[in-house]
C-alpha cells in the first residue's frame, strides 16, 4: 500500500519536473501567463477596493475578512488550475481523437493519468499570490494567532480543493458523451462562479434556499467559504465536518462516475 | 496453452442518424434514429506463444477493432477472449504490464519531451529495474540506430524516427505479447525495412508473440508465417501465408501507358481489364510477366509501366468464395 | 500524444468574474469575398451550428443551465453590496440600474469584441499568407472589415433569441425602453463601438509587423480592457482621478458608454458631444491602423516577405 503511494508520488515528481522543463523552454510564454494572472489579481483587488470605499461591509464581511476570502479563492483556484485544469481540458480532445486509449493501456490508474499528466506551472504563482493576499488581510485585521484555526484552515482548504477537483472531474467526464467539443474552460468558469463569493450573499426569499442547495446538496459553496470562515470569522465545527464529509463523498462519487464513463467510452469506441 | 484465445468475438455499435435541416434537428431533440453496424462478427481463433501472426484485410474490415478488444480497450458486444490468461477488458494491472500495443501514425510518447524522458516515465510506470532498463534501452537504440536522437524532442523527429521510438517504448518493459496496428503505414521503404528487421530480430532473441494488422502484403510477407484474413468483420481464412501467396501468385496487374493510343490486339498477352486512350491494364500470369513485357516493348513504345499485385479486395473475395464453396461442400 | 493542430499558443486568460454570456465561435480567416457572399456563408454556418447545438441535447441543456449561474451570483452580490452600504444610490446608480447596466455591457461587448482578429492578422504576417491581400484589388483592412460585419450580423442574429429571453426574464430591472431619440443614439453608439473595437484590435494586430509575439501583448491588453472598459462595474464608481482618466480613454466605448446611453445617464448636448468623441476615436484608430499597415508593408517587402 505504502509502496504504491510512493510509486505514484515518484511518478508525479517526474511529471512535474518534465512539465517544468518544457514550460521554462518557452520562457516568454510563461512570463506572459504569469503577468496575466497578476493582472487578474490586481483587477479583483481594484474591484473590491472600489466597492469597500462605499460600504464598510459586504453581506456581513468586513474589508479585511473579505480580502482574506478573495486571497483564499485565488490560491485555491490557482492550485486547482495548476494541478488539474489543463489535463481536464485536454480530456475532450483525447476522447475525440481516441488517444485516450493509450492512457488506458498503462498499468497505472487512469484517473491519475487523466488528472495529473501535466502540471501547469504558469498558474502556480497564484497560490503564492493568494497566500500573500491572505497574510496581508490577516495583518490588516489584527488577527491573533490561533493554532486550532490554522490547522483547521489547512484541513478545510485541502478538502475544498478536493471538492473543487471532484466537480471539475464530473464536468470533464460529461465530455465523454458530449461529442461536440464544449469548452470545459467555459463550463468550469460558470460553475465555479458559485465558489467565488461568500455564502451570505444568498439571502432573500428565493436566494436562501438556493444557497442551501449549493451548500448541502451540491456543496460547491463550502469550498472557499468554510476555510475563510474558520480562519477569520466563526469556526463552526458543523461546517468543518460537512466539508470533510463532502470531500470524501465527492471524491468517491466523481471517481465512480469517471470509471462508468470509461466503460461507456470503451463500449462505444471501435 | 494458447496465449490468445478468441471465441465468437463480436462487436456491434449504434450510429446515430443525423438528418439535415433545422426542423429535423428539432425533432432530433426528442426522438433519435440509429442503425446498427457490425464491426466484428463472431471471430474465433487461437494463437500459441511465440507465433508471429498477421491480421490481413481491407480498410474497415474490423482488424483494429479486434486488436483493441484483445488489448482490453473495447468491450465486445458478445463473445469471449483470453489473453495471457486474463480477460482483457477487465484490465488487470498485471495484464497491462505484460503486453504492448503500437499504433501506426499515432504517437503514445509525450509530444514536447525528448524521447529519453518518455522512456524514463515508462520505466517508472512499468516499474522496470534500473539496470535492466538501461541494458534493454541500449540494445534497442543500437538495433534501430537512433541512439543519438533520444535527446531530441519527439515532435522534431521524422515519422520513421518517431515510429522507431514508439517501438522502443513498447519493448522496454519486456512484454510477452506485442500487438501492432498498421505499424509501417506512411513510412518510406527504408524505415519500413528497419522496423521489420527489428521486429524479426527481437522475436528471434526473446520469442515474443506478435500480432500485427496490416493492409500491406509486404509487412506480412516480411514477418509472418500465419495469416488471419478478415473481411466485413468476419474471419475468412486462418492458415499459413503460403496458402494466400498462391492466390497472389496467380497473376499480376500490369498497367501500361503507351506513347500513342493503346493498340487493340493486347488480348493475346493476357486478360485486358481496361483500355482507355493511351492506357491499358492487363492481367498476366505471374511467371510470364517479364516475357510478355519484353514482347510488348519490342512492338510498341511505352511511356510508363507499372506492375502491381491485384487489389487485396479481389484476392480476399476469391479466398472468401473458395472458403464458402469448401464450407458448402463439407 | 497525436500532434496538436496548430502552433502552441499561450493559454487564454481566465475570464473575468462576469464572463460573457455567449462566447463567439472562433473565426477562421478565409479567402476574401464580397459582403453579401460572406453574409450568406455565415448565415449558413449559423444555421448549421444552431442545428448542431440542438442535436446534442445534454450539451445544450447543461450549457444553458450553467450560463445562468454567473448572472445569478452577480445579481446577488450587488444586492448584498447595496444592502450593506445602506445607500440607495452608488455613484448615481440605483440597484436596479446597476443590474441593468451590467446586462447592457454584455450587449456592448457583443458589438465591440473581435475574437481572433488581431491573432489572425499576426498569423497572416508571420506565415506569409499576407501576400494574397497584396495581389487582390481590395486591401486587407477592407476585406477584414466586411468579413467582420457579416460575422457580427450572423452572430447577433443567432444570439438574439437567448438574449431576448434573458432580458424578458430580467425586465424588472429596467424601466422599459427609452424614447426613440435615445434609442437612436444607443444604436449609433453600438455601431461606433463596433468600429472602435475593430480598428483598435486591427491596430494591435498590425504591431505583428514589428513584434512577432503580438498575441501575448494582446492577452495582456484584453485582460486589462475587461476592467477599464467598464465591463465589471460602471466607471463612475471608481474614485477620482481614475474615473475621469478612464472616461477619457477610448476603452469605455467597448462596454461602458453604450450602456449609460441606454440608461439615459448622458443626455442632451453632452450626449451629442460624446457620440462625436466616439466617432473621433473610431476615425483615429482607423487612421492608426492604416498607417501601421502601410509602414508595416514597406518593412515586410523590404525583407522579401
Amino acid at each position: 500500500m505504502l509502496a504504491t503511494v510512493a510509486r505514484y508520488l515518484r511518478l508525479l515528481g517526474h511529471l512535474a519536473r518534465y512539465t517544468l522543463n518544457r514550460e521554462l523552454a518557452f520562457r516568454g510564454n510563461f512570463l506572459v501567463k504569469v503577468s496575466v494572472e497578476v493582472l487578474w489579481l490586481g483587477i479583483m483587488i481594484a474591484f473590491y477596493r472600489t466597492v469597500f470605499a462605499r460600504t464598510s461591509n459586504v453581506a456581513g464581511w468586513s474589508e479585511p475578512d473579505y480580502f482574506f476570502f478573495v486571497g483564499c479563492y485565488f490560491a485555491l483556484n490557482g492550485l486547482v488550475e495548476t494541478l488539474f485544469f489543463e489535463n481536464c481540458n485536454e480530456f475532450a480532445e483525447l476522447v475525440r481523437t481516441g488517444d485516450l486509449d493509450f492512457l488506458l493501456l498503462r498499468p497505472i490508474d487512469e484517473q491519475f493519468l487523466v488528472s495529473l499528466r501535466r502540471i501547469d506551472w504558469g498558474t502556480a504563482p497564484n497560490v503564492l499570490m493568494g497566500a500573500a493576499l491572505m497574510v496581508i488581510a490577516l495583518v490588516q485585521k489584527g488577527w491573533e494567532f490561533d493554532l486550532v484555526r490554522v490547522v483547521t484552515f489547512f484541513v478545510t482548504m485541502a478538502c475544498g480543493t478536493a471538492i473543487a477537483y471532484s466537480f471539475m472531474l464530473i464536468l470533464t467526464t460529461f465530455t465523454v458523451w458530449m461529442v461536440r467539443n464544449q469548452s470545459l474552460m467555459e463550463m468550469w468558469w460558470m460553475f465555479s462562479s458559485l465558489a467565488r463569493y461568500p455564502k451570505e450573499i444568498f439571502s432573500g426569499r428565493w436566494a436562501e434556499p438556493l444557497g442551501n442547495f449549493f451548500t448541502y446538496v451540491v456543496p460547491i459553496l463550502v469550498v472557499c467559504n468554510v476555510p475563510s470562515n474558520v480562519m477569520v470569522r466563526v469556526l463552526d465545527p458543523h461546517m468543518v465536518v460537512l466539508t470533510i464529509v463532502a470531500a470524501v463523498v465527492l471524491l468517491w462519487l466523481s471517481r465512480r462516475f469517471f470509471q462508468y464513463a470509461l466503460r461507456s467510452y470503451r463500449s462505444a469506441s471501435s | 496453452m494458447a496465449i490468445i484465445e478468441a471465441v465468437e468475438l463480436t462487436k456491434t455499435y449504434r450510429v446515430f442518424q443525423k438528418k439535415e435541416g433545422v426542423l429535423a434537428a428539432l425533432r432530433g431533440l426528442y426522438k433519435r434514429e440509429y442503425r446498427e453496424v457490425r464491426a466484428v462478427d463472431r471471430i474465433s481463433f487461437a494463437i500459441e506463444p511465440g507465433e508471429m501472426v498477421a491480421f490481413l484485410g481491407p480498410n474497415g474490415a474490423g482488424k483494429t477493432t479486434t486488436l483493441k478488444m484483445l488489448a482490453g480497450l473495447v468491450y465486445p458486444t458478445s463473445g469471449d477472449a483470453r489473453v495471457l490468461n486474463f480477460v482483457p477488458w477487465e484490465r488487470a494491472d498485471l495484464f497491462r504490464r505484460q503486453f504492448s500495443l503500437v499504433m501506426g501514425q499515432k504517437n503514445q510518447l509525450w509530444w514536447d519531451l525528448p524521447a529519453a524522458d518518455s522512456f524514463q516515465l515508462h520505466r517508472e510506470i512499468y516499474s522496470i529495474p534500473q539496470a535492466e532498463f538501461e541494458k534493454t534501452l541500449g540494445e534497442l537504440t543500437e538495433l534501430l540506430g537512433v541512439a543519438k536522437l533520444t535527446r531530441q524532442a519527439v515532435r522534431e523527429l521524422s515519422l520513421g524516427e518517431r515510429m522507431k521510438m514508439e517501438l522502443i517504448a513498447a519493448l522496454l518493459h519486456g512484454p510477452r505479447l506485442l500487438l501492432l496496428d498498421e505499424p509501417t503505414i506512411g513510412l518510406d521503404v527504408v524505415a519500413q525495412a528497419a522496423i521489420q528487421k527489428c521486429l524479426r530480430d527481437y522475436h528471434a532473441q526473446r520469442g515474443v508473440t506478435m500480432l500485427l494488422t496490416s493492409h500491406y502484403m509486404r509487412d506480412v510477407e516480411a514477418l509472418c508465417v500465419r495469416v488471419l484474413v478478415i473481411n466485413h468483420g468476419a474471419l475468412v481464412y486462418d492458415g499459413p501465408l503460403s496458402g494466400i501467396t498462391e492466390r497472389f501468385g496467380e497473376s499480376k496487374l500490369v498497367k501500361l501507358q503507351f506513347e500513342g493510343p493503346a493498340p487493340e490486339d493486347l488480348g493475346r498477352f493476357g486478360q485486358v481489364v481496361r483500355r482507355e486512350g493511351p492506357f491499358a491494364d492487363i492481367r498476366i500470369e505471374r511467371s510470364r510477366v517479364s516475357e510478355i513485357l519484353s514482347a510488348v516493348l519490342d512492338r510498341h513504345s511505352l511511356a510508363d509501366v507499372t506492375v502491381e499485385d491485384p487489389p487485396l479486395e479481389e484476392i480476399i473475395a476469391k479466398v472468401f468464395e473458395e472458403a464458402r464453396l469448401d464450407h458448402d461442400a463439407a | 500524444m497525436t500532434p496538436p493542430d496548430g502552433l502552441a499558443a499561450p493559454t487564454a486568460p481566465a475570464p473575468s468574474p462576469a464572463a460573457p454570456l455567449l462566447v463567439e465561435p472562433p473565426l477562421r480567416q478565409s479567402p476574401p469575398r464580397g459582403v453579401i457572399a460572406t453574409l450568406k456563408k455565415h448565415t449558413k454556418i449559423v444555421r448549421v451550428s444552431l442545428s448542431e447545438r440542438m442535436t446534442y441535447r445534454s450539451d445544450f441543456l447543461l450549457g444553458t443551465i450553467l450560463r445562468f449561474l454567473p448572472l445569478v451570483t452577480t445579481i446577488l452580490l450587488w444586492k448584498s453590496i447595496y444592502e450593506s452600504s445602506g445607500a440607495s444610490e452608488l455613484a448615481g446608480f440605483r440597484y436596479r440600474e446597476m443590474i441593468a447596466y451590467l446586462l447592457l455591457t454584455h450587449i456592448s461587448r457583443m458589438f465591440s469584441s473581435m475574437p481572433g482578429l488581431a491573432a489572425g492578422i499576426a498569423r497572416d504576417i508571420r506565415e506569409g499568407t499576407l501576400k494574397r491581400y497584396l495581389i487582390q484589388p481590395v486591401d486587407m483592412i477592407g476585406y477584414l472589415l466586411s468579413y467582420r460585419v457579416a460575422h457580427k450580423i450572423a452572430y447577433i442574429t443567432m444570439s438574439f433569441l437567448p438574449y431576448a429571453a434573458l432580458f424578458v426574464l430580467c425586465r424588472g430591472y429596467f424601466d422599459g425602453f427609452p424614447d426613440a431619440l435615445t434609442m437612436a443614439a444607443y444604436a449609433a453608439s453600438l455601431v461606433l463601438s463596433f468600429l472602435v473595437g475593430f480598428f483598435f484590435e486591427a491596430s494591435v494586430g498590425m504591431v505583428g509587423f514589428w513584434f512577432l509575439e503580438v498575441t501575448s501583448l494582446l492577452y495582456i491588453v484584453m485582460t486589462l480592457n475587461f476592467f477599464i472598459s467598464g465591463h465589471m462595474l460602471p466607471l463612475d464608481l471608481l474614485p477620482q482621478p481614475w474615473s475621469t482618466i478612464l472616461k477619457a480613454l477610448p476603452f469605455q466605448y467597448m462596454a461602458y458608454f453604450p450602456a449609460v446611453v441606454f440608461l439615459r445617464k448622458i443626455t442632451g448636448w453632452e450626449l451629442v458631444l460624446h457620440l462625436l468623441l466616439e466617432l473621433t476615436w473610431a476615425v483615429a484608430f482607423m487612421v492608426l491602423c492604416r498607417g501601421l499597415y502601410r509602414l508595416g508593408l514597406k518593412r515586410y517587402s523590404a525583407y522579401g516577405g
